[in-house]
Protein backbone atom coordinates (compact mmCIF):
# COMPACT_ATOMS: atom_id res chain seq x y z
CA UNK A 1 0.00 0.00 0.00
CA UNK A 2 1.28 3.34 -0.89
CA UNK A 3 2.31 5.74 2.25
CA UNK A 4 0.17 8.73 2.63
CA UNK A 5 2.70 10.65 4.16
CA UNK A 6 6.58 9.62 3.96
CA UNK A 7 9.73 11.73 4.64
CA UNK A 8 13.25 10.20 3.86
CA UNK A 9 16.30 11.80 5.64
CA UNK A 10 14.31 15.01 6.54
CA UNK A 11 16.28 17.38 7.96
CA UNK A 12 15.84 21.65 8.71
CA UNK A 13 19.37 22.57 9.83
CA UNK A 14 19.51 23.00 13.69
CA UNK A 15 15.96 22.06 14.29
CA UNK A 16 15.28 18.52 12.33
CA UNK A 17 17.79 15.90 11.99
CA UNK A 18 17.64 13.18 9.71
CA UNK A 19 13.72 11.96 10.15
CA UNK A 20 12.24 9.21 7.86
CA UNK A 21 9.28 7.87 8.65
CA UNK A 22 6.32 6.49 6.80
CA UNK A 23 2.38 7.26 8.12
CA UNK A 24 -0.16 4.55 6.58
CA UNK A 25 -3.91 6.10 5.65
CA UNK A 26 -6.28 5.49 8.39
CA UNK A 27 -3.54 5.91 10.85
CA UNK A 28 -3.88 8.23 14.10
CA UNK A 29 -0.39 9.19 14.99
CA UNK A 30 0.72 11.24 18.22
CA UNK A 31 4.36 13.25 17.90
CA UNK A 32 5.84 13.59 21.40
CA UNK A 33 9.10 15.52 22.95
CA UNK A 34 9.91 17.98 24.93
CA UNK A 35 9.79 21.92 24.14
CA UNK A 36 11.91 22.18 21.65
CA UNK A 37 12.28 18.79 20.56
CA UNK A 38 11.31 19.50 16.51
CA UNK A 39 7.36 19.01 16.72
CA UNK A 40 6.33 21.92 14.96
CA UNK A 41 9.30 21.87 12.78
CA UNK A 42 8.52 18.37 11.90
CA UNK A 43 4.79 18.83 11.07
CA UNK A 44 5.54 22.52 9.04
CA UNK A 45 8.39 20.38 6.93
CA UNK A 46 5.42 17.60 6.36
CA UNK A 47 3.57 20.56 5.34
CA UNK A 48 5.63 22.12 3.12
CA UNK A 49 5.58 25.35 5.06
CA UNK A 50 9.27 24.99 5.76
CA UNK A 51 12.18 24.76 3.20
CA UNK A 52 13.34 21.30 4.28
CA UNK A 53 16.25 19.23 2.67
CA UNK A 54 15.49 15.33 2.11
CA UNK A 55 12.13 13.68 0.08
CA UNK A 56 8.92 14.53 1.64
CA UNK A 57 5.96 12.70 -0.63
CA UNK A 58 2.66 12.98 -0.28
CA UNK A 59 0.36 9.73 -1.44
CA UNK A 60 3.86 8.38 -3.08
CA UNK A 61 4.06 12.01 -5.37
CA UNK A 62 7.16 14.07 -4.47
CA UNK A 63 5.90 17.18 -2.90
CA UNK A 64 7.82 19.83 -5.15
CA UNK A 65 5.79 18.42 -8.24
CA UNK A 66 2.31 18.52 -6.18
CA UNK A 67 0.76 22.41 -7.39
CA UNK A 68 -0.25 24.43 -4.33
CA UNK A 69 -3.50 24.31 -4.79
CA UNK A 70 -3.47 20.95 -4.73
CA UNK A 71 -1.62 20.71 -2.01
CA UNK A 72 -4.70 22.68 -0.50
CA UNK A 73 -7.20 19.97 -1.32
CA UNK A 74 -4.66 17.32 0.54
CA UNK A 75 -3.35 18.18 3.06
CA UNK A 76 -4.53 20.41 6.27
CA UNK A 77 -2.59 22.34 8.87
CA UNK A 78 -2.99 23.83 12.15
CA UNK A 79 -0.27 26.07 13.53
CA UNK A 80 0.56 26.27 17.18
CA UNK A 81 -0.83 29.99 17.22
CA UNK A 82 -4.48 31.16 16.49
CA UNK A 83 -3.73 34.93 16.01
CA UNK A 84 -6.08 37.30 13.77
CA UNK A 85 -5.41 40.48 12.95
CA UNK A 86 -8.43 41.39 10.75
CA UNK A 87 -12.23 41.07 11.98
CA UNK A 88 -13.11 38.21 9.75
CA UNK A 89 -16.35 36.94 11.21
CA UNK A 90 -15.63 32.74 12.21
CA UNK A 91 -18.00 31.76 9.50
CA UNK A 92 -15.75 33.45 6.92
CA UNK A 93 -12.54 32.41 8.43
CA UNK A 94 -13.95 28.55 8.44
CA UNK A 95 -14.80 29.14 4.38
CA UNK A 96 -11.75 29.80 4.06
CA UNK A 97 -10.73 26.31 4.17
CA UNK A 98 -12.47 26.07 0.92
CA UNK A 99 -10.27 27.91 -1.11
CA UNK A 100 -8.60 25.44 -3.11
CA UNK A 101 -12.45 24.28 -3.83
CA UNK A 102 -12.87 27.32 -5.35
CA UNK A 103 -14.75 28.32 -2.86
CA UNK A 104 -17.29 25.62 -3.06
CA UNK A 105 -19.09 25.76 0.29
CA UNK A 106 -19.73 22.16 1.10
CA UNK A 107 -18.85 20.88 4.50
CA UNK A 108 -18.39 24.73 5.97
CA UNK A 109 -21.06 24.06 7.95
CA UNK A 110 -20.53 20.55 9.20
CA UNK A 111 -17.43 21.76 10.41
CA UNK A 112 -18.57 24.76 12.36
CA UNK A 113 -21.06 22.14 14.05
CA UNK A 114 -17.94 19.97 14.71
CA UNK A 115 -16.10 22.46 16.82
CA UNK A 116 -19.04 23.67 18.47
CA UNK A 117 -18.81 27.07 16.72
CA UNK A 118 -22.28 27.83 15.75
CA UNK A 119 -23.46 30.14 18.31
CA UNK A 120 -20.01 32.21 17.03
CA UNK A 121 -20.16 31.86 13.68
CA UNK A 122 -20.90 35.84 13.17
CA UNK A 123 -19.01 37.11 15.93
CA UNK A 124 -15.10 38.68 14.92
CA UNK A 125 -12.59 36.32 15.19
CA UNK A 126 -10.87 39.06 17.05
CA UNK A 127 -12.93 39.12 20.21
CA UNK A 128 -12.98 35.12 20.66
CA UNK A 129 -10.76 33.40 23.51
CA UNK A 130 -7.92 31.84 22.55
CA UNK A 131 -9.49 28.14 22.87
CA UNK A 132 -12.56 29.81 20.59
CA UNK A 133 -9.95 30.99 18.01
CA UNK A 134 -8.03 27.41 17.77
CA UNK A 135 -11.34 25.97 17.88
CA UNK A 136 -12.01 28.27 14.77
CA UNK A 137 -8.63 27.09 12.54
CA UNK A 138 -9.56 23.49 13.64
CA UNK A 139 -12.59 23.91 11.22
CA UNK A 140 -11.03 25.65 8.77
CA UNK A 141 -8.69 22.11 8.76
CA UNK A 142 -12.15 20.32 8.75
CA UNK A 143 -13.55 22.04 6.03
CA UNK A 144 -10.44 21.57 3.58
CA UNK A 145 -11.78 17.87 3.32
CA UNK A 146 -8.45 17.33 3.20
CA UNK A 147 -7.44 13.36 3.90
CA UNK A 148 -3.76 14.44 5.67
CA UNK A 149 -4.60 16.47 8.80
CA UNK A 150 -1.45 17.80 11.12
CA UNK A 151 -2.38 19.40 13.62
CA UNK A 152 0.01 21.53 16.30
CA UNK A 153 -0.67 21.10 19.50
CA UNK A 154 -4.78 21.63 18.96
CA UNK A 155 -5.99 20.86 22.03
CA UNK A 156 -2.78 22.50 24.48
CA UNK A 157 -5.65 25.82 25.16
CA UNK A 158 -9.09 23.73 25.06
CA UNK A 159 -10.96 23.42 27.34
CA UNK A 160 -11.30 19.21 28.98
CA UNK A 161 -14.64 18.64 26.63
CA UNK A 162 -13.45 20.93 23.84
CA UNK A 163 -10.32 18.25 23.79
CA UNK A 164 -11.85 15.31 24.38
CA UNK A 165 -13.98 16.38 21.52
CA UNK A 166 -10.88 17.11 19.03
CA UNK A 167 -9.41 13.35 20.09
CA UNK A 168 -12.60 11.71 19.18
CA UNK A 169 -12.53 14.00 15.68
CA UNK A 170 -9.38 12.66 14.70
CA UNK A 171 -9.97 9.20 15.50
CA UNK A 172 -13.18 9.73 12.88
CA UNK A 173 -11.21 11.54 10.57
CA UNK A 174 -8.64 8.49 11.00
CA UNK A 175 -11.57 5.58 10.87
CA UNK A 176 -12.62 7.36 7.43
CA UNK A 177 -9.10 6.79 5.68
CA UNK A 178 -7.60 9.71 6.65
CA UNK A 179 -4.29 9.80 8.15
CA UNK A 180 -4.12 12.45 11.56
CA UNK A 181 -0.67 13.42 12.91
CA UNK A 182 -1.27 15.38 16.24
CA UNK A 183 1.49 16.95 18.49
CA UNK A 184 1.00 16.65 22.05
CA UNK A 185 1.80 18.09 25.30
CA UNK A 186 0.16 15.68 27.07
CA UNK A 187 2.36 12.41 26.50
CA UNK A 188 -0.59 10.22 28.50
CA UNK A 189 -2.70 10.98 25.63
CA UNK A 190 -0.61 9.29 23.26
CA UNK A 191 -0.84 6.28 24.79
CA UNK A 192 -5.03 6.23 22.96
CA UNK A 193 -3.12 6.78 19.63
CA UNK A 194 -2.33 3.81 16.90
CA UNK A 195 1.41 5.51 16.72
CA UNK A 196 3.89 7.54 18.67
CA UNK A 197 6.61 9.65 17.06
CA UNK A 198 9.05 10.62 20.16
CA UNK A 199 11.54 13.77 18.80
CA UNK A 200 14.16 14.61 21.22
CA UNK A 201 17.35 17.73 20.13
CA UNK A 202 15.84 17.29 16.34
CA UNK A 203 16.03 13.50 16.16
CA UNK A 204 13.48 10.55 15.65
CA UNK A 205 14.37 8.46 18.91
CA UNK A 206 11.17 6.49 19.00
CA UNK A 207 8.14 5.21 16.25
CA UNK A 208 5.85 2.56 17.12
CA UNK A 209 2.98 1.43 19.31
CA UNK A 210 2.63 3.29 22.57
CA UNK A 211 2.91 0.95 24.87
CA UNK A 212 6.50 -0.43 23.11
CA UNK A 213 7.59 2.76 22.61
CA UNK A 214 6.73 5.49 25.60
CA UNK A 215 8.48 3.26 28.35
CA UNK A 216 9.52 4.62 31.80
CA UNK A 217 13.45 4.58 30.54
CA UNK A 218 12.87 6.26 26.85
CA UNK A 219 10.31 8.75 29.25
CA UNK A 220 13.34 9.26 31.63
CA UNK A 221 15.86 9.52 28.84
CA UNK A 222 13.83 11.73 26.80
CA UNK A 223 11.54 14.24 28.76
CA UNK A 224 14.21 14.05 32.16
CA UNK A 225 11.24 13.11 34.14
CA UNK A 226 10.58 9.47 36.38
CA UNK A 227 7.50 7.94 35.09
CA UNK A 228 5.24 7.09 37.50
CA UNK A 229 1.95 7.14 35.47
CA UNK A 230 -1.96 7.98 37.19
CA UNK A 231 -3.55 6.04 34.74
CA UNK A 232 -7.02 7.68 36.45
CA UNK A 233 -5.77 10.79 34.93
CA UNK A 234 -5.57 9.45 30.93
CA UNK A 235 -8.81 10.97 28.92
CA UNK A 236 -11.28 8.76 28.23
CA UNK A 237 -11.26 8.91 24.17
CA UNK A 238 -15.06 8.74 23.53
CA UNK A 239 -16.32 5.42 21.33
CA UNK A 240 -17.31 6.88 17.86
CA UNK A 241 -20.74 6.42 17.54
CA UNK A 242 -20.30 6.22 13.63
CA UNK B 1 -24.44 39.56 3.96
CA UNK B 2 -22.54 42.83 5.94
CA UNK B 3 -21.55 45.52 3.04
CA UNK B 4 -24.27 44.09 0.06
CA UNK B 5 -24.90 48.31 -0.23
CA UNK B 6 -21.39 49.74 0.03
CA UNK B 7 -19.92 49.51 -3.87
CA UNK B 8 -23.64 50.96 -5.03
CA UNK B 9 -22.91 53.98 -2.69
CA UNK B 10 -19.49 54.77 -2.66
CA UNK B 11 -20.09 54.74 -6.66
CA UNK B 12 -22.52 57.34 -6.47
CA UNK B 13 -20.51 59.27 -3.57
CA UNK B 14 -17.83 59.36 -6.13
CA UNK B 15 -19.74 60.28 -9.22
CA UNK B 16 -21.15 63.10 -6.93
CA UNK B 17 -17.18 64.46 -5.86
CA UNK B 18 -16.42 64.20 -9.43
CA UNK B 19 -18.82 66.36 -10.57
CA UNK B 20 -18.51 68.82 -7.37
CA UNK B 21 -14.72 69.08 -8.67
CA UNK B 22 -15.33 70.26 -12.29
CA UNK B 23 -18.12 72.61 -10.68
CA UNK B 24 -17.00 74.11 -7.52
CA UNK B 25 -13.57 76.95 -8.29
CA UNK B 26 -13.15 80.41 -9.42
CA UNK B 27 -15.74 79.67 -12.17
CA UNK B 28 -19.00 78.30 -10.51
CA UNK B 29 -20.56 75.92 -12.59
CA UNK B 30 -24.37 74.47 -11.95
CA UNK B 31 -24.61 70.36 -12.82
CA UNK B 32 -26.69 71.59 -15.70
CA UNK B 33 -23.73 73.66 -16.96
CA UNK B 34 -21.19 70.93 -16.14
CA UNK B 35 -22.57 68.87 -18.57
CA UNK B 36 -23.59 70.78 -20.77
CA UNK B 37 -19.61 71.51 -21.20
CA UNK B 38 -19.06 67.93 -21.17
CA UNK B 39 -21.11 66.98 -24.12
CA UNK B 40 -19.21 69.89 -25.66
CA UNK B 41 -22.49 72.04 -25.60
CA UNK B 42 -22.47 75.48 -24.14
CA UNK B 43 -20.29 78.72 -24.04
CA UNK B 44 -16.84 78.56 -25.07
CA UNK B 45 -14.86 79.74 -21.50
CA UNK B 46 -17.03 77.67 -19.93
CA UNK B 47 -15.63 73.96 -22.12
CA UNK B 48 -12.32 75.57 -21.77
CA UNK B 49 -12.72 75.57 -18.31
CA UNK B 50 -14.11 72.26 -17.91
CA UNK B 51 -12.17 70.77 -20.33
CA UNK B 52 -8.62 71.83 -20.51
CA UNK B 53 -8.77 72.94 -16.46
CA UNK B 54 -11.05 70.91 -14.04
CA UNK B 55 -11.63 67.80 -16.29
CA UNK B 56 -7.58 66.37 -16.11
CA UNK B 57 -7.23 68.13 -12.90
CA UNK B 58 -10.21 65.56 -11.33
CA UNK B 59 -9.48 62.34 -13.45
CA UNK B 60 -5.55 63.20 -12.18
CA UNK B 61 -6.98 63.35 -8.18
CA UNK B 62 -9.31 60.41 -8.58
CA UNK B 63 -6.68 57.97 -9.89
CA UNK B 64 -4.08 59.07 -7.53
CA UNK B 65 -6.73 58.73 -4.46
CA UNK B 66 -8.05 55.54 -5.76
CA UNK B 67 -3.71 53.46 -6.42
CA UNK B 68 -2.77 54.91 -3.28
CA UNK B 69 -5.79 53.65 -1.25
CA UNK B 70 -5.63 50.49 -3.02
CA UNK B 71 -2.21 50.09 -2.37
CA UNK B 72 -2.48 51.02 1.20
CA UNK B 73 -5.10 48.06 1.64
CA UNK B 74 -2.39 46.09 0.25
CA UNK B 75 0.14 46.82 2.65
CA UNK B 76 -2.14 46.73 5.42
CA UNK B 77 -2.92 43.11 4.63
CA UNK B 78 0.36 42.01 3.49
CA UNK B 79 2.08 43.21 6.66
CA UNK B 80 -1.13 42.11 8.75
CA UNK B 81 -0.62 45.74 10.21
CA UNK B 82 -3.20 48.74 10.36
CA UNK B 83 -0.56 51.44 10.23
CA UNK B 84 1.23 50.35 7.35
CA UNK B 85 1.02 52.29 4.15
CA UNK B 86 2.12 53.21 0.77
CA UNK B 87 5.09 55.53 2.65
CA UNK B 88 5.98 52.55 4.59
CA UNK B 89 8.53 50.66 1.94
CA UNK B 90 9.77 53.52 1.56
CA UNK B 91 8.35 53.85 -2.28
CA UNK B 92 7.30 57.24 -1.58
CA UNK B 93 10.57 58.54 -0.54
CA UNK B 94 12.34 56.75 -3.44
CA UNK B 95 9.76 58.51 -5.30
CA UNK B 96 10.38 61.94 -3.74
CA UNK B 97 14.55 61.25 -4.24
CA UNK B 98 14.43 60.77 -7.89
CA UNK B 99 12.01 63.82 -8.38
CA UNK B 100 13.94 65.86 -6.65
CA UNK B 101 17.50 64.63 -7.91
CA UNK B 102 16.27 65.82 -11.54
CA UNK B 103 15.06 68.82 -9.74
CA UNK B 104 17.83 69.86 -7.91
CA UNK B 105 20.21 68.60 -10.31
CA UNK B 106 18.86 68.29 -13.66
CA UNK B 107 19.72 71.58 -14.97
CA UNK B 108 23.62 71.06 -15.08
CA UNK B 109 23.21 67.92 -16.56
CA UNK B 110 20.93 69.59 -19.67
CA UNK B 111 17.97 67.96 -18.58
CA UNK B 112 14.64 70.19 -18.67
CA UNK B 113 14.11 69.59 -14.95
CA UNK B 114 10.27 70.49 -15.21
CA UNK B 115 9.30 69.08 -18.17
CA UNK B 116 6.20 66.70 -18.03
CA UNK B 117 8.26 63.39 -18.27
CA UNK B 118 11.37 63.70 -16.96
CA UNK B 119 9.90 64.02 -13.78
CA UNK B 120 7.16 61.81 -13.49
CA UNK B 121 9.84 59.11 -15.01
CA UNK B 122 12.58 59.97 -12.43
CA UNK B 123 9.81 59.44 -9.51
CA UNK B 124 8.73 56.23 -11.11
CA UNK B 125 12.08 55.14 -11.60
CA UNK B 126 13.23 55.92 -8.07
CA UNK B 127 10.22 54.22 -6.30
CA UNK B 128 11.00 51.07 -8.25
CA UNK B 129 14.78 51.41 -6.98
CA UNK B 130 13.54 51.50 -3.29
CA UNK B 131 10.83 48.85 -3.74
CA UNK B 132 13.75 46.82 -5.82
CA UNK B 133 15.79 47.31 -2.46
CA UNK B 134 13.30 46.12 -0.05
CA UNK B 135 13.05 43.02 -1.83
CA UNK B 136 15.96 42.03 -2.09
CA UNK B 137 17.03 42.84 1.49
CA UNK B 138 13.69 40.33 2.31
CA UNK B 139 13.58 38.20 -0.85
CA UNK B 140 16.52 36.11 1.91
CA UNK B 141 14.68 35.68 5.08
CA UNK B 142 11.42 36.88 3.36
CA UNK B 143 9.47 37.84 6.64
CA UNK B 144 7.28 40.26 7.44
CA UNK B 145 9.19 41.86 9.90
CA UNK B 146 12.44 41.92 7.98
CA UNK B 147 10.42 43.65 4.99
CA UNK B 148 9.37 46.17 7.42
CA UNK B 149 12.49 46.81 9.36
CA UNK B 150 13.90 47.22 5.51
CA UNK B 151 11.23 49.98 4.67
CA UNK B 152 12.80 51.68 7.64
CA UNK B 153 15.73 52.28 7.00
CA UNK B 154 15.42 52.36 3.62
CA UNK B 155 13.12 55.56 4.48
CA UNK B 156 15.57 57.20 6.60
CA UNK B 157 18.74 56.70 3.77
CA UNK B 158 16.44 58.11 1.49
CA UNK B 159 15.19 60.77 3.62
CA UNK B 160 18.66 61.69 4.07
CA UNK B 161 18.79 62.16 0.64
CA UNK B 162 16.00 64.23 -0.11
CA UNK B 163 16.95 66.86 2.58
CA UNK B 164 20.72 66.94 1.59
CA UNK B 165 19.59 68.12 -2.08
CA UNK B 166 17.42 70.58 -0.86
CA UNK B 167 19.87 72.06 1.26
CA UNK B 168 22.58 72.45 -1.63
CA UNK B 169 19.40 73.79 -4.10
CA UNK B 170 19.09 76.43 -1.26
CA UNK B 171 20.35 79.52 -2.85
CA UNK B 172 18.14 78.70 -5.99
CA UNK B 173 14.60 80.11 -5.41
CA UNK B 174 12.98 78.64 -8.07
CA UNK B 175 14.13 75.12 -8.17
CA UNK B 176 13.65 75.22 -3.95
CA UNK B 177 10.01 76.43 -4.70
CA UNK B 178 9.59 73.74 -7.20
CA UNK B 179 10.46 70.77 -5.23
CA UNK B 180 8.49 72.07 -2.27
CA UNK B 181 5.41 72.30 -4.35
CA UNK B 182 6.36 69.16 -5.58
CA UNK B 183 6.94 67.69 -2.01
CA UNK B 184 3.97 68.40 -0.33
CA UNK B 185 1.43 67.08 -3.37
CA UNK B 186 -1.33 69.20 -5.16
CA UNK B 187 -3.13 69.01 -7.96
CA UNK B 188 -2.50 72.22 -9.11
CA UNK B 189 -2.21 73.14 -12.79
CA UNK B 190 -2.40 69.15 -14.25
CA UNK B 191 -2.94 68.32 -17.69
CA UNK B 192 -3.92 66.19 -20.49
CA UNK B 193 -0.20 64.65 -20.30
CA UNK B 194 -0.60 63.90 -16.55
CA UNK B 195 -4.01 62.23 -17.76
CA UNK B 196 -1.96 60.19 -20.07
CA UNK B 197 0.93 59.22 -18.08
CA UNK B 198 -1.21 58.13 -14.96
CA UNK B 199 -4.40 57.34 -15.38
CA UNK B 200 -4.60 54.34 -17.92
CA UNK B 201 -1.23 52.32 -16.30
CA UNK B 202 -3.41 52.94 -12.81
CA UNK B 203 -6.64 51.59 -14.00
CA UNK B 204 -4.88 48.47 -15.20
CA UNK B 205 -3.06 47.69 -12.17
CA UNK B 206 -6.50 48.21 -10.31
CA UNK B 207 -7.86 46.00 -12.83
CA UNK B 208 -5.08 43.16 -12.22
CA UNK B 209 -5.29 43.99 -8.11
CA UNK B 210 -9.19 43.27 -8.19
CA UNK B 211 -9.09 39.83 -8.45
CA UNK B 212 -6.35 39.11 -5.74
CA UNK B 213 -8.67 39.51 -2.92
CA UNK B 214 -9.49 35.93 -2.55
CA UNK B 215 -5.60 35.39 -1.97
CA UNK B 216 -5.19 38.23 0.44
CA UNK B 217 -8.09 37.47 2.71
CA UNK B 218 -5.57 34.14 3.40
CA UNK B 219 -2.84 36.16 3.45
CA UNK B 220 -3.87 38.89 6.24
CA UNK B 221 -4.46 35.94 8.13
CA UNK B 222 -0.90 34.47 7.90
CA UNK B 223 1.63 33.02 5.58
CA UNK B 224 2.02 29.35 6.60
CA UNK B 225 -1.76 29.07 6.88
CA UNK B 226 -2.51 30.26 3.57
CA UNK B 227 0.09 28.71 1.76
CA UNK B 228 -1.07 25.76 3.98
CA UNK B 229 -4.74 26.48 2.21
CA UNK B 230 -3.60 25.91 -1.06
CA UNK B 231 -2.53 29.71 -2.33
CA UNK B 232 0.54 29.78 -3.68
CA UNK B 233 2.27 32.93 -1.34
CA UNK B 234 5.53 33.13 -2.73
CA UNK B 235 3.94 34.41 -6.27
CA UNK B 236 1.04 36.29 -5.00
CA UNK B 237 3.48 38.18 -2.38
CA UNK B 238 5.26 39.41 -5.19
CA UNK B 239 2.04 40.09 -7.30
CA UNK B 240 0.45 42.33 -4.77
CA UNK B 241 3.76 44.52 -3.92
CA UNK B 242 4.82 45.62 -7.87
CA UNK B 243 0.94 46.52 -8.04
CA UNK B 244 1.50 48.63 -4.65
CA UNK B 245 4.52 49.96 -6.13
CA UNK B 246 3.59 50.68 -9.39
CA UNK B 247 0.24 52.05 -7.96
CA UNK B 248 2.08 54.38 -5.04
CA UNK B 249 4.84 55.48 -7.93
CA UNK B 250 2.45 56.75 -10.43
CA UNK B 251 0.20 58.25 -7.59
CA UNK B 252 3.57 60.47 -6.89
CA UNK B 253 4.32 61.16 -10.09
CA UNK B 254 1.40 62.78 -11.15
CA UNK B 255 0.26 64.54 -7.99
CA UNK B 256 3.17 64.44 -5.85
CA UNK B 257 3.75 63.05 -2.46
CA UNK B 258 0.28 63.07 -0.85
CA UNK B 259 0.35 60.98 2.66
CA UNK B 260 -2.56 59.21 4.49
CA UNK B 261 -4.43 58.25 1.96
CA UNK B 262 -3.63 55.08 2.05
CA UNK B 263 -4.06 54.63 5.97
CA UNK B 264 -7.27 56.09 6.13
CA UNK B 265 -9.75 55.57 3.53
CA UNK B 266 -9.47 51.86 3.75
CA UNK B 267 -9.13 51.54 7.53
CA UNK B 268 -12.30 53.71 7.79
CA UNK B 269 -14.06 51.13 5.16
CA UNK B 270 -12.59 48.38 6.81
CA UNK B 271 -14.69 49.59 10.15
CA UNK B 272 -17.98 49.91 8.65
CA UNK B 273 -18.08 46.97 6.09
CA UNK B 274 -15.96 44.71 7.40
CA UNK B 275 -12.17 43.24 6.40
CA UNK B 276 -13.07 41.14 2.98
CA UNK B 277 -10.66 42.19 0.75
CA UNK B 278 -12.97 40.90 -2.45
CA UNK B 279 -15.25 43.84 -1.81
CA UNK B 280 -12.32 45.98 0.46
CA UNK B 281 -10.39 46.68 -2.13
CA UNK B 282 -12.90 48.03 -4.85
CA UNK B 283 -14.66 49.86 -2.33
CA UNK B 284 -10.78 51.25 -1.11
CA UNK B 285 -9.98 52.30 -4.91
CA UNK B 286 -13.86 54.34 -5.55
CA UNK B 287 -13.52 56.12 -1.43
CA UNK B 288 -10.16 56.84 -2.15
CA UNK B 289 -10.64 58.62 -5.01
CA UNK B 290 -13.76 60.01 -3.54
CA UNK B 291 -11.60 61.31 -0.35
CA UNK B 292 -9.10 62.79 -2.39
CA UNK B 293 -11.49 64.97 -4.84
CA UNK B 294 -12.68 66.06 -1.47
CA UNK B 295 -9.60 67.14 -0.23
CA UNK B 296 -8.94 68.68 -3.37
CA UNK B 297 -12.27 70.61 -3.23
CA UNK B 298 -11.57 71.95 0.30
CA UNK B 299 -8.12 73.59 -1.28
CA UNK B 300 -9.81 75.47 -4.23
CA UNK B 301 -13.09 76.09 -1.73
CA UNK B 302 -10.47 77.92 1.05
CA UNK B 303 -8.09 79.78 -1.30
CA UNK B 304 -5.90 80.55 1.46
CA UNK B 305 -3.11 78.54 0.16
CA UNK B 306 -3.73 75.30 1.40
CA UNK B 307 -1.71 72.53 0.19
CA UNK B 308 -3.70 69.06 -0.90
CA UNK B 309 -0.99 66.98 1.14
CA UNK B 310 -1.53 69.28 3.76
CA UNK B 311 -5.25 68.81 4.28
CA UNK B 312 -4.62 65.21 3.94
CA UNK B 313 -2.50 65.30 6.68
CA UNK B 314 -4.66 67.50 8.87
CA UNK B 315 -7.46 64.70 7.83
CA UNK B 316 -4.50 61.59 8.17
CA UNK B 317 -2.76 62.55 11.07
CA UNK B 318 -4.99 62.87 13.66
CA UNK B 319 -6.59 59.86 12.68
CA UNK B 320 -3.26 57.84 13.12
CA UNK B 321 -2.55 58.65 16.51
CA UNK B 322 -6.02 57.48 17.34
CA UNK B 323 -5.36 54.09 15.86
CA UNK B 324 -2.14 54.10 17.65
CA UNK B 325 -3.74 54.48 20.75
CA UNK B 326 -6.93 52.11 20.29
CA UNK B 327 -5.94 48.52 21.30
CA UNK B 328 -5.61 46.12 18.51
Amino acid sequence: MTAALQAAALSVPGRLEDVSLDLGPGELVAVVGPNGAGKSTLIQALAGLLPAEGQIRWNGQLLSEIPFQERGRRLAWVGQEALFDFAFPVRDVVAQGRYAWDDDPAGVVEALTAMDLVPLADRPVTQLSGGERHRVILARALATAAPLQLWDEPVAQLDVRHALEVYRLARHLAEAGGTVLVSLHDIRAAYRFDRVLVLDHGRLVGNGDPHAILTAGLIRAVFRVEATFVTSLVPELPVDPA
Amino acid sequence: MKGRGALPLLALLLVAAFLASLAFGELRLSPMQVLDALFGRGDELTRTVIWDFRLPRTLVGLAAGAALAASGTVMQAFFRNPLADPGLLGVSSGGALGAVAVLALGPSLGLAAASLWTLPVASTVGAFGATGAVMMLAERGASTERLLLSGVALNALLGAGTSFLLTITAGHFEVNAQILFWLMGGLENRSWEHVWMGVPVIALGCALLLPLGRGLNLLSLGEQSAQSLGVDVHRLRRKLIVLATVLTALATATGGIIGFVGLVVPHVLRLVWGPDHRRLLPAAMLGGGTFLLACDLVTRLFPIGLRLGVVTAVVGGPFFLWLLRRPR
